[in-house]
Order: C-alpha cells, then structure tokens, then sequence
C-alpha cells in the first residue's frame, strides 16, 4: 500500500466535483476565440489521463484505493505544462453575469495536479529523474541550473552600479540571472531613465516556483522562508520581477507560505506600464509588427493581461497584432510545470504550435514576458525554422526607451 | 498469455502508442458522468486512426470473445461510455476527427464520427454554415458520432431542427462482425457524392441512428448544411410560480404553432431550476440575471425563445406572435442584455447553448451532480410527468434524504414537432459511499417514468435497461430489437449489456 495521499485528499471535494462533460479536452468556442484546450492533450497518445477529466477521475481512483501510484502514473502525471487552461475552461462562461458553479467549487486544478505531484515526491515515486538533479541543485546553490550561487549578480554589467538593498527590490530570478542577462539588463537602463532606484540582492535564492510544480514542498517552503527574511532584514516593500513564474510565486503562493507576509509584488510590465500612465516613461518609433504571447504564470494565473499590451501599445508606429488565441485563450508555450526539462520533445512540439499561430499573424517579433516563454519559443522557431524573432518585452522597450 | 496476446493484436492494428493497458489509463475509462454506476475499468483502450482500424479491431474481438464499447466524447450521463460488463475494449474515437469535405453542392459535410460539435460548427462557420442542430448541450466536448448514437439534441437548434439524427444524410459504420457498410445514398457505389438519408427500399440507416452503440459503430457521417441565418431575436420572459408547468406548456404549444416558422429554440426553466441557477440552492453566487430587483431570486418561471430569420419582416412578423403568446399567457420580459436576465442571448450569441445545462452540476453544493431521467415526450404531457414525478419524490423522500438529493425538472426544450426534451432527474451526492442508494433510485425513478410512458434517447446502461426491466418495450418490438442484434452480432461483442442484449 502506497503512502497515504495527504496532499490530494485536500482537494478531495474537487476532485469529485467534476460534472466528467470533458470541455477541458479541446473545447471549441468560437464567440469568445477559445481554439483547444490542453496542450498535453493535443501532442499526447490522447488517452483521458493526458488531460483534465481523466487525470481528475485517476484522482479518484487514487482516493479510492482502486489503483495504485505508480512510476508509470507518476510519468503522465509529470506531462502537464500546468497552464491552467483547463481551469479556464471548466469555469468557462467570459460572460460576467453568468457563473457556473464548477468555479466555486474547483477553484484550480493546478493546484490537484501539484498537489498529486507532492504525494508522489513523497512517496518516492516522483519526480522526473531530471527534476530530481535539478532540485539538488537548488537545495545546494538555490538556483536550478547548477550555477554558483555567488554568481546571481554578475548580469549586472560592469561598471553599472546597482545596490544590494533597497525598499524596491528586483528579484532577478535565476533564468534571467544565469541563462538569459540579456533580457534583464534594459531594465537597469530603464530604471535610470526613469530614476527609479532599484536594488539586486546577491543574497536572493530561487523562488521555489520549480520545487513547488514538481511536487518539493518542503525546498520551495525553505526557498520562501529564506527569500521572506531576506526582503524584511532589507526593508523592502516593493518586489519587482521580471518572470512570470517568479512572479506569481512571489505574489500568491508566498502569502501562504511566509508568515506576515505583506510586500507589494509587480511584475516589471505593470510597473513600467504605470511609469508610462505617468509619463515618465516615452519611446521611440518602431517600425514593426509585433504578436504577444501571453505567459500562462502571468496571464491564466495571475490574470495580467492588459499591461504588457499597454506597453506595446504605447511605442510609436509598432503595429501590434493578436494570434488567434489570446489572453485566457492563450495556447502555453510548452516549457512550464516541468515539461521543458523533462520532456523536452513534448515542450517544442507545443512551442511548435504558438510559432505557428504567431506566424500566421505576419509578425516579425513573437514577445513575450517571461524567460521560460522565451526560451522554449526561441528553441521551437529555431527547430521549425521560422523567421520570426522571438524577444522579451523589456528587450523591446529597452531597444525604443527614450532617455 | 491471452492477454498479453490481445495486447500485441492491437498494437498490430492501430501501433503501440495508441493502445493502453495500464491500471490508471483503463481506469480513467471507468466512469461516465453519473454518481451511481460502479466504475468499471476496461481492459484495454484503444484510439483508432480509421475505419479499417475499428474495423480489424471487432474481427479480432470476435475471434477472442471480447465486449467492444465505442465512445465518442465520453459524454455520456447514463454510463454509456464505458463498459456495462468487465474487461474489454473500450474504443476511444476521439482521434478520428477530420472533417473530408464541405459540399456546398450539395449542401453536405463528410466529417469522421471522432470530431466535435464544436468542432465542426468553427468550421463549417468560416464559411457561413451551421449544422442547424448543434449536437448536445455538451457539444464542445461531445462527438457526432456519440450525437448520432443518442438522437441528440439540447445543444442548440433543437425547434427548429428536432434532433441532430433529422439532419443525418448518411453513415460509415463498421457491423459488429467489422464488416464496413454505407448508409443512405453512400450505399449506392455508383453516386459520386452522398447526398440524402431516403431511398434505396426499407431504411436500414435509420437503426444506426440513435441505437446507443449497439448495432454499429459509426466511423464517418454526412450531415445537411445550412447557411447560418442573417437575423435573430433573443428574449427571456418570467411567468407566475404558481401553475408554471400548465402554463409554460401553453405557451409552447402556441409558440410552436404560431410561430415555428422562425423558433430556433424554446426552452423552459421551472421555477426551482430558476432558483437553482441564481446560486440559491448551494448558497453560492449564480446567475446574476435571475435576481429580482430586491436582489432577491425570481420565483418564476423563465421562458426564452430564439428566433432566426434571413428577412427582417419574417423576423418581426413572427416575433410579435411569439410575443403576444407570452403576453395572453401573463409574461413578462426581461431586460434585452444577459445581465438583465435575458439569458437566451447568451445562449444564441456567446455559445451558450453548449454549457446552458452546466448550470446543473454543482447547484446544489460541492459534488452535486445528476442522475438523469431525460426524456421525450409530448408537449402537452411534460406538467402531469412533472407531477408524477413530485409524487415518486414524496414516495422516495427517506431514500433522497439519505443522499442529499433533490428530484425534480430541469430544463423543458422544445424539440421534435410538438414534442419536448425533459431534463427530469435528481441531483445527488458523488461520494462513493452513496453510489449504491444512488443506483437503487436512479433505477426507480427511470422505470417509474418509463412506465409514464416517456421515451429515453440517451440511454446508456441505465436508461436502456430501465426500459427493458420496467418492461415496457411493446413484446414483438424488443424480439425485433433482439434478432436484429443477433443478427448483426453474432458473438455479442458490440456493447454487450446495453438493452439487456
């Protein structure tokens, strides 16, 4: 008999709240320009455990001792970007006055995935093996790309003084600090344009965003922890950052895991969009057409939707475009939830498919606002080889700030 | 040995990646929607890509002995989806899901049994046509093939184009023993193109429709297109509480026949199913509509219709009857937006039609779901079921209270001619502990209302045997039903259970 599955029987009331209608399949709904539902579905064999009904009645069967975690389970249950589509799609109505009960009463699903993911670490039957490297090297260097932990601030270029502390913090975090300082570095060039000191901790640890999608509760409890004190021992009360999923693990997931935890979190498009509103912040013309991806973390998740179009909106002469799916309707990119490191095959066949649909848009730039976007996206257009550059949004706004 | 055997004999047919066998993939089969019927896992599932796949499948079935269950969009509320007896095979048809040609000749779609309501609608869309009958109120989830099995209906349409069998013009489907047949004018081998459902001598096509998955299984059809109407009219009214059953079934009667010239659709809410939409029943916040203007639920009835026309004198000439039928019967409109309660505009306009009976589920709290009676049935007859009904709740009280569970109607649609779809059940508990006095009513209420004399359409496992064990199949109609099954298969390999059979 398996370990008892504390975290899944948490949700044991929306887990068995699930009418089975199946729209989170591949729902189509033309009025509201919802095209397809689950990304694992469509690039999976297809089976109901590749998706949200069926991984909901494996749940059950889990509860009810029908059958049995195991390493084959814990292999599909691993296959989920959680982009919380599903979700979106069984509360479904995008008609404010008409609310179907599903959303009161599965709040979200990401959350049953994760938590069936937690039982399984804790059965040691999860995670990936892959993960499992990954999540080591956070516990010993606090950053999931074996990097060294004194290293977290050499993105910063030289010469370009930035302090350590401050009551407005960016959190860096380590996608941007170790693998891509390119699309970090505008931003130090914005925020002396707009003579927003802003500080960079060298002290600051992963978010914990990995350890808590693939199921290490108590690592990304200990990443909180550590992360909590920190922005309190600095005086901080803003935290601005430039990932999504830093971001939404910083503004709602740390809340309940960080006693008192009471700082401002922003995601850098929503703090340079309020710049802009105050007109401290203006760009040049760009001539281009740009297409925006939405990031599951920010958008779906955290519902920050309007910012980073408004940033694109107000450089000059760029001609922005939608892709046929957009905002809750967003196709993910593929990386997110664990995918991107272990199945990577899985990740560029859905990456794959937003390429597709930002082409189809006749866009030269594919922009996004999140580094993991980023990198699973530039990754499919190089294997599909498509034309299109594939940027973050401060990239863009860097390139066109005026000084 | 044997079914490691099986396993490879599959594999063979539709490759390995199409083809599973472990714990947690059957078991995710187990279940249709309902909180009753015991989760029965099926041995193997299987995701063909073709005919001839689904084909070899059922040869082989029968060399072994082994139960086929097709599913479509797995939809089902009667446990049709999944295997009535142990093991087999439980087909997923999800995969088969292309659409082979829009004939605007014609006016036909080829499309595999495998695709969407939703689907297919998005794209027949493009180019200005619609099914007319948009499958089941599942429909973005459930298939045509899985629509065609249930004479669906409820999805959208239904006034106006009874259900979505009406529309059929021709069928591909695979006999039990894996023979590939071709109904309508597909089966003539000299037409270029199918065309229509009639001729040909006696209508073999019509058993494949609406037969449960038992007689066949449906691997491609060709359904009537039309151009999607120009205009339409959407409007929501409230009639008394008291007596709204007598009066919502007047005011139907001569909606249907004054104005069916433009009625796309005419559904009725009983004023608890009012109630239950505004949130009232779980303590939950609802439909923002239904409040009165003391913000309290309406105690009421609703009515809306749908009206659809290409001409703007058609469109009003008919609207005012429609309206003037309301007006005699003593209701009163709603505002024109959503938010004012019109909720038939979000129906027609923001493919509401495709979640309306999604307000169901979870009305009564967490884990709320139904267990379904639906049914046909004239018109006129819909109140004195609704009454007998309250009669078989006050008989079941005890029973119901043990579950939680409230008996009643749900939503009334017009549907075939001068008949309605009845959305009759009772909403229950979907705890494990319950399954069994779940079942215990769930198969009391159903004979019960057959014996009303109801006809089933979607009727799965609990539905169709409910027919037979309250037995009211006319005798010589069920030998009929059961030497053409035998006739068709032999072995009983093809949803073995279904029907007694």
């Amino acid at each position: 008999m398996a370990k008892e599955l504390t975290h899944l029987k948490t949700h044991e009331d929306a887990i068995y709240s699930c009418s089975r209608i199946g729209d989170c399949r591949e729902a189509v709904m033309v009025s509201v320009g919802k095209y397809g539902v689950c990304p694992v579905y469509a690039h999976s064999p297809g089976f109901e455990a590749f998706y949200a009904r069926g991984r909901l009645l494996v749940a059950q069967g889990l509860l009810e001792g029908a059958i049995e975690p195991s390493a084959a389970l814990a292999d599909v249950a691993y296959q989920c970007t959680t982009c919380g589509s599903c979700k979106w799609s069984c509360h479904m109505t995008f008609e404010p006055s008409v609310r179907l009960f599903c959303e009161q009463h599965i709040p979200d699903h990401t959350k049953i995935w994760e938590a069936l993911r937690a039982d399984l670490v804790e059965s040691a039957i999860g995670p990936m093996p892959r993960h499992k490297e990954i999540l080591a090297w956070m516990r010993q260097d606090h950053n999931p790309y074996n990097e060294r932990h004194q290293n977290r601030r050499t993105w910063i270029p030289k010469g370009v003084d930035v302090p350590a502390a401050g009551k407005t913090l960016f959190f860096a975090g380590c996608t941007g600090a170790y693998r891509r300082p390119e699309m970090l570095q505008p931003l130090l060039r914005l925020a002396q344009t707009t003579r927003t000191p802003l500080a960079v901790s060298p002290d600051e640890w992963c978010c914990g965003s990995v350890a808590s999608r693939t199921g290490d509760l108590p690592l990304a409890s200990d990443l909180a922890q550590h992360n909590g004190q920190l922005f309190r021992q600095m005086g901080a009360r803003t935290l601005i950052t430039n990932c999504a999923g830093c971001y939404r693990t910083l503004k709602l997931e740390y809340p309940n895991l960080v006693e008192g935890y009471d700082f401002e979190v922003l995601h850098t498009t929503e703090w340079l969009n309020s710049l802009v509103q105050k007109g401290r912040l203006t760009f040049k013309p760009l001539n281009a057409t740009v297409t925006y991806h939405d990031p599951c973390h920010l958008g779906r998740h955290s519902r920050i939707y309007d910012a980073p179009r408004a940033l694109l909106h107000a450089i000059p002469r760029l001609n922005v475009v939608e892709m046929k799916r957009n905002r809750e309707h967003a196709w993910c990119c593929g990386a997110g939830g664990g995918v991107k490191s272990a199945f990577p095959d899985l990740a560029l066949k859905i990456g794959a498919d937003r390429i597709h649909e930002a082409l189809d848009t006749g866009a030269q730039y594919l922009v996004s606002a999140c580094p993991f976007c980023k990198t699973n996206l530039q990754d499919a257009a190089s294997a599909e080889a498509a034309t299109l550059q594939v940027v973050d949004i401060l990239e863009l706004l860097g390139q066109t700030a005026k000084s | 040995m044997m079914h490691e055997r099986v396993l490879g004999a599959l594999r063979d047919i539709v490759g390995s990646e199409f083809v599973a066998d472990e714990d947690f993939v059957v078991y995710a089969y187990s279940r249709s929607n309902d909180p009753a019927l015991p989760p029965r896992p099926p041995e193997y599932v299987v995701r063909p890509k073709s005919a001839e796949e689904v084909s070899a499948i059922l040869t082989l079935a029968n060399k072994k002995r082994l139960g086929v269950v097709p599913r479509g969009g797995g939809a089902c509320l009667t446990g049709g989806s999944k295997p009535i007896q142990e093991g087999g095979i439980v087909l997923d048809l999800t995969r088969m899901n292309r659409i082979l040609s829009i004939d605007e000749e014609t006016m036909v779609v080829v499309a595999e049994a495998g695709i969407t309501w939703a689907a297919l609608n998005a794209a027949l869309g493009e180019k200005g046509y619609w099914t007319g009958n948009l499958g089941p109120g599942s429909g973005m989830s459930a298939t045509i093939g899985g629509g065609l099995s249930h004479h669906s209906v409820g999805g959208g349409g239904g006034a106006m184009f009874g259900p979505c069998t009406r529309n059929c013009a021709g069928l591909e489907v695979v006999l039990p023993t894996g023979a590939l047949v071709h109904t309508g004018s597909w089966a003539n081998t000299a037409a270029t193109r199918p065309f229509g459902h009639f001729g040909g001598g006696p209508d073999l096509f019509a058993m494949f429709l609406g037969d449960n998955g038992l007689l066949g299984i449906k691997t491609k059809a060709v359904l009537n297109i039309y151009p999607k109407p120009k205009l339409h009219e959407c409007k929501t009214f409230t009639i008394p509480a008291e007596g709204s059953d007598d009066r919502a079934a007047k005011i139907l009667y001569d909606w249907r026949k004054q104005g069916s010239e433009v009625l796309y659709d005419a559904f009725y809410f009983h004023p608890l199913l009012t109630f239950g939409y505004t949130g009232g029943l779980a303590g939950v916040e609802g439909y923002k509509g239904f409040f009165d203007a003391s913000g309290s639920p309406r105690n009421a009835g609703v009515l809306f219709y749908v009206a659809v026309a290409d001409h703007e004198a058609t469109l009003k000439a008919n609207v005012k009857t429609l309206d003037a039928v309301m007006t005699k019967h003593g209701g009163e409109a709603l505002g024109p937006e959503v938010a004012n309660g019109n909720i038939a505009r979000w129906f027609y306009e923001k493919d509401g039609h495709w979640m309306i009976f999604h307000g169901l589920w979870g009305c009564l709290g967490k884990r709320s779901i139904a267990c379904t009676t639906e049914h046909v049935e004239p018109i006129w007859q819909f109140p004195l079921t609704n009454r007998a009904l309250d009669r078989w709740a006050e008989d079941h009280r005890e029973e119901l209270a043990l579950v939680n569970g409230i008996s009643g109607a749900g939503h009334i649609m017009l549907a075939d001619h001068f008949n309605v779809e009845s959305d009759t059940g009772f909403i229950t508990q979907n705890r494990p502990e319950l399954r069994e006095q779940n079942l215990k009513l769930w198969k009391s209420q159903a004979e019960f209302l057959a014996k009303q004399g109801v006809m089933y359409y979607m009727m799965g496992e609990t539905l169709s045997l409910a027919m037979v064990d309250a037995k009211v199949f006319q005798g010589p109609y069920y030998d009929l039903l059961r030497a053409l099954k035998r006739t068709l298969d032999p072995n009983g390999v093809l949803s073995p259970g279904k029907f007694r059979l």
